[in-house]
């Protein structure tokens, strides 16, 4: 620990306590791999592996692929994972430009009617919407089965939007004003100097929204129909938690094979890595991004 | 609460007796219908001779007919293609485990959609949400070209009367009488099958006819029986008796899981209409109510009281039954009759010599046994309404292909796909391929029916005799159901009463609430629900003059 | 410049709110021939359906069950991100705190669906642990399908995805805490544990206030798809919590009068807690969510 430097009026810590936070850091890290650990070697064994084991693996014996031969090959879960990918990509889009307009509007008090927009926006929070009226709404807007389904009822994000508004207003007013007498139009300002100033609550709430598209799994029981249009949500709740047929004799006769531990298991390591991959990038920013929204919102 | 559902109850069966759904009445109050009205609304029972060989083994009506191999050659029953080329026809099944490939990318789709003659384009959604995503669907009044529900989700949604009147194609027209002429495999259901299929009055739906009566089957591992030499019981006593001889809690061993319905069927315990019958002044009575009830109940404590039931299924609803079993830890277990053949398949290659058994049904009180069951549909098929006439006709030719029964070509692409990529041809029969088990999962059977026989499988060859054998055993001694024939809508109260009263017993038969509050149970019971329910099926068979 | 953002709303927020109008009616979806003719056609019978809802006994359930997880969860799980905060602010090396960091917050980025599956392949039957305790000739708990530790279980799923996740605005706080105050009180002789209590946690109490307030407001919602995805395996009475109960009411039964009037009965009481619960922040000195202005 010679590279710490430590203040020099703080006590020496002592080796009981060094051990005590190892100890609790350790479990709560391994409370986080573990799991993550067993379902990546578990996705990657083969057959025998697993029998050997009785169920999932924790010390892994060579490398198997079939269980991602398997899943890839049908065609099922490469069309889920473009479906998910082509859902957060669009939905993330759309979710910041709305979100970072409105924020930027709404930072500003004394513009038109500002008081009842704030209203309206933060309305949202106490009063939602029955699960019928909005399935009413999309059907009527011909949505249905449409990937637009997934993205636009929750294309806003009130919550996120009052973060990203705190954060237009902590940034120094000066800096506008003087912008404005140079005779910069609104939109100019936000493009060339507030969002530069914005990186980071940007990246934050966009993984929010990402995350959140990434995940979309009830929007999709309801308004999707067409399995090809299925994100990996659901595919993935059909693979791991589906449940056994009712014991009528004809339609037990005609199930499909349940899948293999090691399919699901590649089904779950598939979902998890696209996350696994972005967010280290994006977690720099977060305790920048988000404290000026939560403790100042 | 209660006030205005009755009131809504009497008024709908005081009406005119019959609910006419004209959709306008609030129906939170439950609804009968005479089914033996509705005969002439059925279409004309008409045999097709197909030139199929007879069957091998003869089933009791209810109970099919049984195959014990698979026709030396088939038959092909329909020459020209159902389609006209109309537009792809959207339907929404359920499947249990992944939902297969759809459209294009599913080659077993697309041979049979070729065989139509019009593409049948599925919507395979998960069977553990189906009732969801079918009550959204219903409540947006968005439903598909065809729609399959099946008939335990029928008692969970309400106004289902009113939904069907509302949005689904009446058949009467196209299937009543002689009308049936131009889908012949339609002719061939079992009667009962399609007055189940009647709606305020109207033919609605295509049946899916069961195959099989009984709700409950006891289970017994015949090979570890012999092992121990323990005779399978015939009595109550020795039910118990071989139940301490089994359980050996030290060789982790047990000999019950949860056994309740089928302890209840030896003390023969109402079972019609999930647990009514008529008391001698010829009122209604629950299963709750009477003695019999009391008598199982304590039967069953007993088994929990002195650990003869497996620790796992005492801790919780959840633990897996059907693992314990098949490992040996417990011996008796109750099942639905289709568990028994795909886990004789599966796990005789597991364990050799792994034997399960239907243990046959007797009496706790002498007498004869009594056996709970019925014959309702699997499911129901229904047309969306307004659908041109062409159409639906269209539509009903495609069911009618897809109903095909066993022993046709078309019944076999049906449920085996194409020889070669979806099963392969053995001696003994077809057997599914691995792209067979992942693209068919039971699409066409969920929008059509057929006359219903039970299959031989390669694997297990003595499965037919066998199960056919225990079937017309026990169809002897089915109950009478004083309803029989009567479609009876439940109060809405009634029927949002039924899991946590059961949830009540499963408490009391466990030993974690005393015997004593039986009484107080069953009394709170009919507060909530009960009597009310009570009134329905007594004005239901006063109605039908029974 | 907020137009796109307000027309969303109206259309996708707005727009089916007006549909909690059945909460007021006998509403049959199925009358006359579309949803708009069934909600103009269906008679209004004023709070009829506020009557019934307050009378079933399984509404109560979802009530007491929403509460007593609320409340289970502000005792066990509140305080843990805290703690871990804390934990996390005195480790020295940055490279060992940025790794737990990365670590622990991954899981919030998780489904409900992953991270419930996560739990059935440990804890569940068929898990790891059943099949590590059978082996050991033990035989396992059921913790995944027991009705009477439910409550245990969803706190520790939602304490597993988001425990991390929850440190970040403590850690946040944590960082603006003037160090000098530190060094002045430790000269002055208090010991670590004092200068945690007189300094860290009144330099943390405006953040806490605040998220409490926000989770009080929220004292009714516990999550929908945690719930709807463990319902069966536990049962109705365990799992059925406010948002489930008006699911079911509304699309299962179809009786979504009486689903609306639960969900407007939710919102009422959201409103009256989250105005509770600012006042009592005003009382104690803290700004609360929002200032009289």
């Amino acid at each position: 620990m010679t590279r710490v430097s430590r203040p020099a009026w703080q006590e020496k810590p002592t080796v009981a306590g060094r051990a005590g936070k190892g100890t609790v850091l350790t479990g709560v890290v391994l409370a986080v791999l573990v799991p993550l650990w067993v379902v990546l070697v578990t996705s990657l064994s083969s057959r025998e592996t697993i029998t050997a084991a009785g169920g999932l693996v924790v010390v892994p014996r060579g490398v198997d692929l079939s269980a991602y031969e398997i899943i890839f090959a049908g065609g099922q879960i490469t069309r889920a994972l473009a479906v998910s990918a082509t859902v957060t990509l669009l939905g993330t889009a759309v979710s910041l430009v709305v979100t970072v307009l409105a924020a930027y509007g709404l930072s500003r008090p004394g513009s038109l009617g500002h008081r009842f927009l704030l209203f309206y926006f933060l309305m949202t929070f106490l009063v939602y919407p029955g699960m019928v009226p909005s399935y009413l709404v999309v059907t009527g807007l011909g949505l249905k089965d449409s990937l637009w389904s997934l993205v636009l009822p929750s294309a806003v994000s009130v919550f996120n939007l009052v973060v990203v508004r705190a954060f237009f207003q902590s940034l120094p007013g000066e800096l506008l004003d003087s912008a404005r007498i140079d005779g910069a139009g609104e939109f100019r300002i936000l493009w060339r100097i507030v969002l530069p100033l914005s990186k980071a609550v940007v990246a934050v709430v966009g993984l929010f929204y990402a995350v959140g598209y990434w995940n979309v799994w009830f929007s999709a029981l309801l308004y999707i129909d067409d399995n090809d249009k299925f994100p990996i949500q659901r595919v993935l709740q059909s693979f791991i938690l589906a449940g056994q047929a009712p014991q009528t004799s004809g339609v037990a006769a005609g199930t499909a094979l349940p899948p293999t531990l090691a399919v699901k298991m590649a089904v779950v390591v598939v979902t998890v890595v696209p996350i696994a991959l972005v967010y280290p990038f994006i977690q720099r920013h977060f305790t920048r991004g988000v404290l000026v929204g939560a403790v100042k919102g | 609460m209660t006030s205005r559902r009755t009131l809504l109850t009497i008024a709908a069966i005081a009406g005119g007796g019959l609910l006419t759904g004209c959709g306008e009445k609030s129906t939170r109050g439950g609804a009968t219908q005479q089914l033996d009205k509705l005969s002439a609304l059925i279409p004309e029972a008409r045999d097709v001779n197909l030139g199929i060989p007879p069957p091998d083994v003869i089933g009791t009506r209810p109970v099919a007919d049984g195959y014990t191999r698979f026709p030396a050659s088939l038959t092909d029953a329909i020459s020209e293609k159902p389609g006209r080329g109309g537009a792809a026809i959207r339907g929404i099944t359920p499947v249990w485990g992944p939902a297969p490939p759809a459209g294009r990318n599913n080659s077993y789709l697309v041979a049979v959609n070729d065989e139509l003659g019009v593409p049948v384009e599925f919507s395979v959604q998960d069977g553990t949400s189906y009732a969801d995503k079918i009550g959204a669907l219903l409540g947006a009044r968005d439903v598909p070209d065809l729609l399959c529900v099946p008939q335990w989700e029928v008692s969970k949604l309400a106004r289902f009367g009113d939904a069907v009147n509302a949005l689904f194609e009446d058949l009467t027209p196209h299937l009543r009488g002689a009308e049936v002429a131009p889908y012949p495999m339609l002719a061939t259901f079992p009667a009962g099958a399609w007055r189940n299929s009647c709606w305020n009055e109207k033919l609605m739906a295509v049946p899916n006819p069961t195959d099989g009566p009984f709700p409950w089957v006891m289970f017994y591992r015949r090979d570890l029986f012999t092992k121990l030499g323990v005779k399978p019981p015939a009595t109550i006593d020795e039910l118990y008796r071989a139940g301490k001889e089994i359980t050996k809690p030290r060789q982790g061993v047990w000999a019950f899981s949860d056994v309740f319905a089928m302890i209840q069927m030896y003390f023969k315990s109402p079972g019609a209409k999930d647990g009514w019958r008529r008391r001698p002044d010829g009122t209604p009575e629950f299963k709750y109510e009477t003695p019999e009830f009391k008598a199982a109940a304590e039967f069953m404590a007993k088994l929990y009281r002195e650990g003869l039931v497996h620790p796992d299924i005492v801790a919780s609803r959840g633990a897996d039954m059907k693992q314990l079993f098949q490992s040996g830890k417990l011996l008796i277990t109750q099942d639905g009759m289709g568990a028994w053949q795909p886990m004789q398949a599966e796990q005789q290659n597991v364990t050799p010599g792994f034997d399960v058994q239907p243990l046959p049904l007797f009496p706790a009180t002498g007498g004869d046994p009594l056996a709970w069951g019925d014959d309702e549909p699997i499911s129901y098929t229904f047309l969306k309404k307004g659908l041109p006439k062409e159409r639906v006709e269209e539509i009903l030719r495609v069911i009618n292909w897809c109903s095909a029964p066993f022993g046709t070509t078309e019944f076999q692409l049906r449920e085996f796909g194409v020889e070669g990529k979806h099963h392969t041809r053995t001696a003994t029969g077809p057997v599914k391929t691995d792209l067979g088990f992942k693209e068919i999962a039971n699409q066409y059977f969920f929008i059509s029916g057929r006359r219903p026989v039970i299959q031989p499988t390669p694997q297990t060859p003595k499965y037919v005799p066998e199960m056919l054998g225990y079937s017309n055993q026990t169809v002897k001694y089915l109950e009478k159901d004083p309803w029989d024939g009567l479609k009876l809508e439940m109060p809405a109260r009634y029927k949002s009463g039924m899991t946590p009263f059961q949830d009540k017993f499963t408490d009391l038969v466990r030993g974690r609430r005393p015997f004593s509050d039986l009484d107080a149970i069953v009394k709170e019971w009919r507060a909530a629900g009960g009597d009310e329910a009570r009134e329905l099926m007594g004005r239901a068979l006063a109605d039908a003059g029974r | 410049m907020v137009a796109p953002g307000f027309l969303l709303l109206l259309v996708f927020h707005y727009l089916p709110v007006l549909g909690n109008v059945v909460a007021f009616q006998d509403y049959n979806p199925y009358y006359g021939d579309s949803a708009l003719s069934a909600l103009i056609g269906s008679p209004f019978i004023g709070l009829e359906n506020f009557r019934i809802l307050f009378a079933d006994p399984a509404f109560w359930d979802a009530v007491v069950n929403t509460l007593s997880i609320t409340a289970f969860q502000l005792v066990f799980f509140f305080p843990l991100p805290i703690a871990l905060a804390l934990l996390l602010h005195s480790v020295m090396s940055k490279r060992v705190k940025s790794f737990v960091q990365t670590v622990v917050y991954l899981p919030h980025f998780f489904s409900w669906v992953l991270v419930v599956t996560f739990f059935v392949q440990m804890l569940g039957g068929a898990g790891l642990l059943s099949q590590e305790l059978r082996d050991a000739g033990i035989t396992p708990p059921e913790i995944m399908s027991n009705p009477d530790t439910f409550i245990v279980l969803v706190t520790a799923e939602a304490v597993w995805k988001d425990v991390g996740w929850g440190t970040i605005v403590f850690l946040a706080a944590l960082s603006t805490i003037d160090t000098d105050l530190y060094e002045a009180s430790a000269v002055d002789g208090a010991g670590r544990w004092r200068r945690t209590w007189h300094i860290t946690l009144p330099g943390l109490r405006p953040v806490i206030v605040l998220l409490l307030i926000l989770r009080l407001g929220d004292a009714l919602t516990v999550g929908f798809e945690q719930f709807l995805l463990q319902r069966d395996a536990v049962g109705r009475q365990a799992a059925e919590v406010l948002d489930t109960y008006v699911y079911h009411q509304s699309i299962v039964t179809a009786d979504y009068g009486l689903g609306a009037a639960a969900g407007l009965f939710k919102a009422a009481v959201g409103l009256i807690l989250i105005l509770l619960a600012n006042r009592l922040a005003h009382a104690l000195g803290e700004s609360g969510v929002y200032r009289r202005s």
